[in-house]
């Protein structure tokens, strides 16, 4: 005799977890990448903006040279601070730390992101650092206008 | 008690999900995600201006102007009070990224045809970064496509 009654019932749910496995890969990945960001890039920094920039699609090998102003103004010699990678660097020490950055990774790519009311006087030692280091491109980080 | 309701009733208890209640959990999770997608997206990406220097050995002494095209124009710009001018050939402007784009613009579409010009901007000392930016940002506009950038005067 067939007995409908112990008829095994199959567990009619949404199996959630792959889906919970792919989310929180989501989530650790935008954890990591927002840490990164954030330890690359230097608060304080009002960045200028430009209407004829472009979009970098290849990040990769980038070292971003950050000039944060001085919080007093530039008064009494005055000079704005170089970090990278949060680490203050000494003009004179710029051209030797950047020769030995592209001596380990000659794909590197300079990223210059400076405060938009930094005299050119500050800026052009870094240029000339660059260049004196033998990286032959540099991009300065801009923001859209608007 | 008929027994085929006995029967249905207990193969009813077996089919009780005994896991955790993943509900909570998905929904919090998809919450943090979305937080974390539109916080991304709210940031506005990042915008550059990429400039090509000349790799120096040496020094600056060692710069090779005559390796430069001949065909120069050299953007000077001076502060003048709160604001930056630029100076060149035919045109004193403080207006930036206005006149001074619609002159370059004007100037290369006069040249000729695959004759390679080589700008410079030579800022002064207390110049701005900004101008200084937005100066390179009408070179690139006018399809300049040599931008140097000179060091400061010595004071």
């Amino acid at each position: 005799m067939k007995i409908r009654g112990i008829k095994p019932m199959q567990d009619t749910h949404v199996n959630v977890t792959p889906l919970i496995d792919i989310i929180m890969c989501l989530i650790i990945f935008f954890l990591l990448v927002g840490h990164i960001a954030k330890a690359a890039s230097v608060k304080g920094i009002k960045i200028p903006s430009a209407k004829n920039g472009k979009d970098m699609r290849d990040k990769s090998d980038q070292l971003i040279i950050n000039l944060v102003p001085p919080i007093g103004g530039y008064g009494d010699n005055a000079a704005p601070a170089i970090l990278i990678w949060r680490n203050q660097i000494p003009d004179s020490q710029l051209a030797s730390y950047l020769r030995k950055q592209k001596s380990e990774n000659p794909k590197i790519k300079v990223v210059l992101r400076a405060d938009r009311s930094i005299p050119y006087k500050f800026v052009a030692p870094v240029l000339i650092s660059c260049a004196q280091a033998g990286i032959a491109s540099i991009h300065f980080m801009t923001r859209r206008p608007g | 008690m008929p027994l085929s309701t006995k029967h249905k009733s207990r193969g009813m208890h077996g089919a009780h999900h005994v896991g955790p209640n993943m509900t909570p959990m998905v929904d919090v999770v998809m919450v943090i995600l979305i937080f974390f997608m539109l916080g991304s997206s709210f940031v506005s990406p990042d915008w550059y201006l990429t400039n090509n220097t000349p790799a120096i050995k040496g020094g600056l002494s060692n710069v090779k102007t005559n390796a430069m095209p001949p065909t120069r124009i050299n953007i000077k710009l001076r502060v003048r009070g709160t604001r930056t001018i630029a100076i060149l050939p035919g045109l004193q402007t403080a207006d930036l990224s206005g006149e001074l784009a619609s002159f370059l613009t004007n100037k290369h579409k006069a040249l000729v045809k695959g004759v390679p010009v080589q700008i410079f901007i030579s800022p002064s000392n207390g110049v701005p970064y900004k101008d200084v930016i937005t100066t390179y940002s009408d070179c690139i506009q006018a399809r300049f496509k040599q931008v140097a950038f000179r060091p400061p005067p010595a004071q």
